[in-house]
């Protein structure tokens, strides 16, 4: 059994399915997806700002569809048949 | 050295995959004559918006996520159908150890935040959270840019 100890006491549960290690894997790929923190990958973000900007990035993301919904639901109305279905293999095909 | 580390996964699918099924949905309102018919923009736009939420989780793997089986979840509630999902082997972890006590209590607020802004994130360990927001967040982005490449798609030259 490792007798690693952190600072903060480990509890012994059985339950407990991630690990310490995992958690900071996490937190760092959570940093690298978040496109405020990508920039400042050198310095060591703390964990609770990237729970903070996880926060406002899912915000903004929300708020995108929105945004994006609306135009779709004008452009939908709008754009006859045809062009349409020319504009949605157009952005198949568009990567 | 734990023993068994479970590898956490947090791919997502290809960005067709999140295209087709917003597709479809679409094309499922279409028939249903929303874009047609004289409504209230404000109807259409909401339709449309629950399209995009609904198809981005069926895409992203449908009642594997916990996160997507919220949304469906809940989106299924909205149209009071009846939702079958197949038995999990194993229990989810939900009622059990909500908070873990291990983490320090700034944290601990900020995942609260998280926690509302995630599907399901209510009941999750706050491990499994993070596990569940890195995906999340990965489907909404891409769902993102397929519904940009749609505008781009239909505004006019």
């Amino acid at each position: 059994m490792s007798s690693r100890r952190s600072s903060r006491s480990r509890q012994s549960s059985g339950s407990s399915r991630i690990s310490d290690d995992q958690i900071s894997d996490l937190v760092t790929r959570l940093q690298h997806l978040i496109p405020e923190l990508r920039r400042r990958r050198s310095d060591k973000v703390s964990a609770s700002t990237v729970l903070q900007e996880t926060c406002n990035y899912i915000r903004n993301l929300h708020r995108e569809v929105d945004d994006l919904s609306d135009r779709l639901s004008e452009l939908l109305a709008t754009t006859d048949d045809n062009s349409a279905e020319a504009a949605i293999i157009r952005s198949l095909l568009n990567y | 050295m734990a023993s068994a580390d479970k590898p956490i996964n947090t791919d997502v699918p290809e960005k067709d995959v999140f295209t087709l099924h917003f597709l479809q949905s679409l094309s499922n309102l279409r028939r249903q004559n929303t874009f047609n018919s004289p409504e209230k923009t404000n109807d259409r736009v909401k339709k449309i918006k629950k399209a995009a939420y609904v198809s981005m989780a069926r895409a992203a793997g449908g009642t594997n996520r916990l996160w997507s089986r919220a949304l469906l979840r809940r989106a299924a509630k909205e149209n009071s159908k009846v939702v079958r999902f197949p038995r999990r082997k194993k229990r989810v972890t939900c009622l059990r150890r909500r908070r873990s006590n291990r983490r320090d209590p700034v944290e601990e607020e900020e995942a609260e935040r998280l926690r509302n802004l995630v599907p399901g994130g209510g009941g999750m360990e706050t491990s499994k959270l993070m596990e569940e927001t890195a995906h999340y967040i990965k489907c909404l982005s891409m769902q993102v840019k397929v519904m940009q490449c749609l505008v781009d798609g239909l505004a006019p030259k």
